[in-house]
């Protein structure tokens, strides 16, 4: 796992609560990741839409991670439950579009410990390496 | 006095409105037994979301005074006004000054710096002082100077209208009672100590390993009642370890559900909102087992390294020696009340060794009781310590 | 637009050592839209803020990018930091730099190095693009509303009364006491229903705060949090108030035991509720009593401890013992429902006066047998392995609480969910009486089966967690947030793009948006009281009406797009 291997870019959107609190931890465990992964923190993990995703991977991004509570720990009264349904759906069709699914990794209630933060990234990492790269990507321009 | 659950609820409301708190814990950060446990019922999550909100509004609320490592050391009297002594013991490392760079750890030779539980926030270190050797090599590379090992603990005192006691509860040792076998055998242990062994954020990450070896467990006894509801020991009902068995059971078998785990029982007190269905669930859902029945004896098994768990099924009504390669102890659960050395007595009932004033206790400290009592508990003497104020 | 001001902290190097903070310091003061890079040693110890802002032009502070620690660490005191000194909380944003970024890749400074601009970068789009939610300051009306005049009710009210608040307490029956009226003795204490509550009837009727309405009941509310508008319905027509906060206390049934164990074929199979009734006119005559726990109750149809009737059972036993010379109690149960000290003790007290106690399984309950009037009871006792046969001229059942037929449709009309079983829900386990919508409190037998020294507690809890909402008298709405922090914004909908879907609508957790008429139209309207800024209105409206200001659809895409950046 190269730092820079040219197929893996790792978007997390993290919900800061339990999206985030397993990154705080392994920060603080000093355990060490690849570098090509940005974090951008929501307020729920409901805010992620599929236009974000896509933009995302129109971007030259190769890997979307979204994170959050698990489907009744969420603060906002279960608001990441049609939001993981929505996301789940997105999934299916990411595999018709060719993308596949398999680059959007949906983590709800999976990272709010640092190990389970730090098996959820170098797995998806392992996973992205695995993939065809994504071809010559022209990220867009404005 | 108490910084946990029913402490944090009390002083929120009580400076919401407008009165001052002296909130005093005996621990390195609040949250108390609540914000340690691994997760907690009926919500199956971790407790520590819910509460670090609440701890944080306490620390910014500029009428609740926070003191952490401190106790009360006496409580006067006089016409209506207490003075309460309150005695703040020094920590080591000063937590307002602590960046988390743990560079005292990697300079301690004897692994006594250390940093504070895990879900505490914001995070600090503190040096354990049975495991220091005074060498002080900490202080020299500490970047802020946190680190002072002649910092003086501080004794002052408050005039104060009103006490509300929230000590919560503490453990008892099982120790005298040698039927429950506690201290025979690694694996024979309090659900407290089970809770931390099994933790997600603890040594083994979540997943369930006897203490003894390490080895992933057949089987795993709940023995309820233990130490509780025995004249001899503890007359009372401790109230919370019937849910508190049948979390940690369900839990167990949500992470591997090959462990069997038999919960032995008494009466099975599921009383508040859901807790029958959440039984219903652990027991029919996740395969729990709940066997009426009380043990008369728990023993390592001489020439095994299992434990037999001796004991009469009261639904077969046959008596049973069962192995188990792990026992869990519910019940030995007692009111911490504060020990005042002089002056003010805390009123507390002979017999069961309870704080009496209803409007000056609540939660565990009254009567056990589950988060949602405790916390109904807090509010209510909050607001009868105001109008006791009013008077 | 106003440039950013950018601090880095070097965190006494631990940030510094890996990530190389000059040169992160010279492409962003070439960056057009910053103001100013500072670095500092530390940012979170008492002076910091104070010594770094001197290091700023003396321009007041506006937009501010902190890369230092974890969000959930120090950096809290930073940002509070510089709010007293005049910045907007929602303007200061903060990058991980160490536990996110120094921390966790130090074997390759140059990919933290990028790492740490494309972040930086990221969250300067984000305040470069951040716009303002118009926040709305509300008056919160310190009168209160209690419906229901059980134990809870007349708690709640007493309570906010002493407070100093206003209170109108609506009782649909044509008296205050709710169930404790029927309670002969309550337990543990034995003092009768009304004399447990009879202080607080009497303030009821002293205090000039407190405004009972009998007969009546609520019959609309609108608005929200610190302004309901009521409507009630009385004898003497209808009233309308306007609250600040409402408490619930509305109470629960009993469930009549229609076809079980005899009930309305065989005389003297009677519930609990009418033996409140034998003894508050006498004594029952009986010369041996059968209690049955659990009738209706933790089965298929109700799987929920009713929480009251084992209790209620052992006093009653023990009173016919006490009041009956001679007289015998049995109480047949699956499991005696005394938590905790005083009610174990209670427990203990019934022993040792001699109630008997059979406990049976829930696949063999008891069988209640006579002809026209009970005359015995058969049940496998689960212990001994035996059938008994129990002759009894009295056969009382416990019957469950259930919930109020009526409390459906009031939870409907103040928005706040019920439980599966019907019962009002708190939202956390830890805020029992506080539910979804802010300013409405739930507390006693409405919420769930407690006893009366419960339920007095949940209506004092109530008060308590009304009079702190209602105290601050005016609220921002962004201050509504149930956070330690400020909300982040509120969600805002243009009107004009809005096509009136109702996605949003029917993903709010809050009931925040709505729809309503506009000319022709429907178009969403958010309720910014109710607001709690989780975005996922935004997240499905499908051509972007709805927006989040602070976190709006351009800046979010400016930083997906500046996220893998070629760093210079």
């Amino acid at each position: 796992m190269s730092a820079d291997s040219n197929n893996v870019k790792i978007l997390v959107f993290a919900c800061r609560w339990c999206g985030l609190f397993g990154a705080d931890a392994a920060g603080r465990q000093r355990i060490e990741l690849p570098v090509s992964f940005r974090v951008i923190p929501v307020e729920c993990a409901g805010y992620v839409e599929p236009d974000l995703v896509i933009r995302a991977f129109a971007s030259g991004v190769t890997g979307v991670a979204v994170l959050g509570c698990h489907v009744g720990g969420c603060r906002f009264n279960d608001a990441n439950h049609p939001a993981l349904k929505r996301l789940e759906l997105l999934k299916t069709l990411l595999d018709t579009t060719g993308i596949g699914g398999n680059r959007l990794l949906l983590g709800f209630g999976t990272t709010h410990e640092w190990h389970q933060y730090v098996e959820t990234i170098l797995g998806f990492y392992r996973e992205l390496e695995g993939l065809p790269s994504m071809g010559a990507w022209v990220p867009v321009k404005q | 006095m108490g910084g946990g659950i029913s402490g944090i609820s009390a002083a929120l409301d009580l400076a919401a409105a407008g009165q001052h708190v002296h909130l005093v814990d005996n621990g390195f950060d609040l949250g108390g037994i609540v914000a340690r446990l691994d997760k907690y019922y009926p919500t199956d999550h971790c407790a520590f979301c819910t509460l670090w909100a609440e701890i944080r509004r306490c620390k910014e609320n500029p009428s609740i005074f926070v003191h952490t490592l401190a106790r009360v050391e006496s409580l006067e009297k006089n016409h209506h006004v207490f003075q309460a002594v309150i005695l703040k013991l020094a920590p080591v490392i000063d937590p307002e000054l602590c960046i988390f760079c743990g560079r005292c750890k990697d300079a301690c030779p004897r692994g006594a710096a250390r940093p504070i539980w895990e879900h505490a926030y914001p995070p600090f270190y503190i040096i354990d002082r049975d495991r220091c050797g005074d060498c002080r090599s900490c202080a020299d590379v500490c970047p802020t100077k946190a680190i002072d090992f002649d910092r003086e603990e501080a004794r002052f005192q408050v005039p104060v209208d009103e006490v509300i006691w929230s000590a919560g509860f503490s453990e008892v040792s099982l120790e005298p009672l040698k039927e429950y076998g506690w201290g025979t055998h690694p694996d024979i242990m309090t659900s407290l100590e089970f809770e931390a062994w099994k933790a997600e954020a603890g040594e083994n990450r979540g997943t369930i390993l006897r203490h003894s070896n390490k080895a992933v467990p057949r089987n795993i006894a709940f023995i309820q009642c233990a130490g509780a509801r025995d004249l001899k020991f503890l007359p009372h009902c401790s109230a919370v370890c019937c849910m508190h068995a049948l979390k940690q059971a369900q839990w167990v078998r949500r992470r591997n559900p090959a462990i069997d785990c038999v919960i032995l029982y008494t009466d099975l007190r599921t009383v508040g909102r859901d807790y029958y269905g959440y039984a219903i669930r652990a027991i029919e859902g996740k395969g729990v087992r709940a066997v009426r029945g009380r043990p008369s004896l728990i023993y390592p098994l001489p020439g095994s390294d299992g434990i037999a768990v001796k004991f009469e099924d009261t639904l077969t009504q046959t008596r049973e020696i069962w192995k188990f390669d792990m026992v869990i102890l519910n019940g030995n659960l007692q009111p911490t009340i504060p020990a005042l050395p002089r002056g003010y007595a805390v009123p507390t009932l002979a017999t069961e060794g309870r704080v009496t004033r209803l409007f000056e206790s609540y939660g565990h400290i009254m009567t056990p009781a589950h988060v949602t009592e405790s916390a109904v508990h807090a509010s209510s003497a909050a607001l009868r310590s105001i109008m006791e104020g009013k008077k | 637009m106003p440039k950013v001001t950018v601090f880095l902290c070097d965190c006494f190097g631990e940030i510094g050592k890996v990530i190389d903070l000059e040169s992160i310091r010279k492409r962003f003061n070439a960056d057009p839209a910053v103001d100013g890079v500072t670095i500092t040693e530390s940012l979170c110890l008492a002076s910091d803020v104070e010594r770094a802002l001197s290091a700023i032009h003396d321009r007041g502070i506006g937009k501010v990018l902190i890369g230092a620690c974890s969000p959930y660490g120090r950096m809290e005191f930073v940002r509070l930091g510089l709010v007293k000194k005049g910045a907007e909380l929602r303007h200061v944003r903060t990058v991980d730099l160490r536990e996110g970024c120094a921390w966790i890749h130090r074997k390759d400074p140059e990919g933290a190095f990028r790492k740490a601009a494309s972040q930086l970068d990221m969250e300067l789009a984000l305040l470069q693009n951040m716009q303002d939610s118009k926040d709305i300051t509300v008056r919160l009306q310190q009168e209160t509303l209690v419906i229901g005049a059980g134990p809870a009710g007349l708690s709640a009210a007493c309570g906010l009364a002493r407070l100093g608040f206003r209170v109108h307490l609506v009782e649909r029956g044509s008296a205050p006491g709710g169930l404790l009226n029927i309670i002969s003795q309550a337990y543990p204490g034995g003092e009768s229903g009304s004399e447990k509550i009879g202080l607080r009837l009497e303030e009821v009727s002293r205090n000039h705060h407190i405004s009972f309405y009998g007969k009546t009941r609520v019959v609309s509310v609108k608005g929200q949090a610190g302004d309901f508008k009521v409507t009630l319905a009385g004898p003497e027509g209808k009233t309308g108030l306007r609250v600040g906060a409402i408490v619930l206390a509305t109470g629960a049934r009993i469930l009549f035991p229609q076809g079980l164990h005899g009930y309305g074929k065989l005389k003297n199979v009677i519930t609990q509720m009418e033996m409140e009734r034998q003894f508050s006119t006498g004594k029952p005559a009986c010369r041996t009593a059968v209690f049955i726990q659990c009738v209706g109750a933790r089965n298929i149809d109700r799987p929920y401890c009713s929480t009251i009737c084992c209790p209620l059972s052992l006093k009653n036993a023990m009173r016919i013992i006490d009041e009956i010379p001679g007289a015998k109690a049995y109480v047949l149960h699956r499991d005696i429902m005394t938590p905790g000290s005083i009610l174990e003790a209670y427990y203990r007290k019934a022993l040792e006066k001699g109630v008997q106690f059979i406990r049976f399984d829930a696949a063999r309950p008891p069988g209640v047998l006579g002809e026209g009037q009970v005359g015995e009871v058969q049940v496998f006792d689960a212990i001994s392995g035996v059938t008994r046969t129990i002759e009894t001229d009295l056969v009382v059942l416990s019957t469950p609480l259930i919930a109020d037929p009526e409390s459906a449709a009031l939870a409907r009309m103040l928005e706040i969910p019920v439980d599966k079983y019907g019962f009002f829900a708190e939202v956390y386990p830890n805020h029992p009486v506080e539910t979804l919508n802010d300013g409405i409190f739930i507390c006693g037998t409405a919420r769930w089966p407690v006893s009366s020294d419960q339920a007095i507690a949940q209506g004092e809890a109530a008060a308590m967690k009304a009079a702190s909402f209602l105290g601050k008298k005016m609220v921002s709405a962004l201050a509504m947030s149930r956070m330690p922090d400020q909300k982040v914004g509120h969600a805002s909908v243009n009107s004009d793009a809005c096509t009136g879907c109702g996605n949003c609508m029917a993903v709010c957790p809050y009931g925040a948006c709505r729809l309503q008429r506009m000319g022709n139209r429907s178009v969403s309207r958010v309720i910014k009281i109710r607001c709690k800024a989780c975005g996922n209105c935004v997240s499905v409206c499908p051509n972007g009406a709805m927006q989040m200001p602070e976190l709006n659809d351009r800046a979010v895409c400016q930083m997906i797009r500046r996220a893998f950046r070629e760093v210079r």
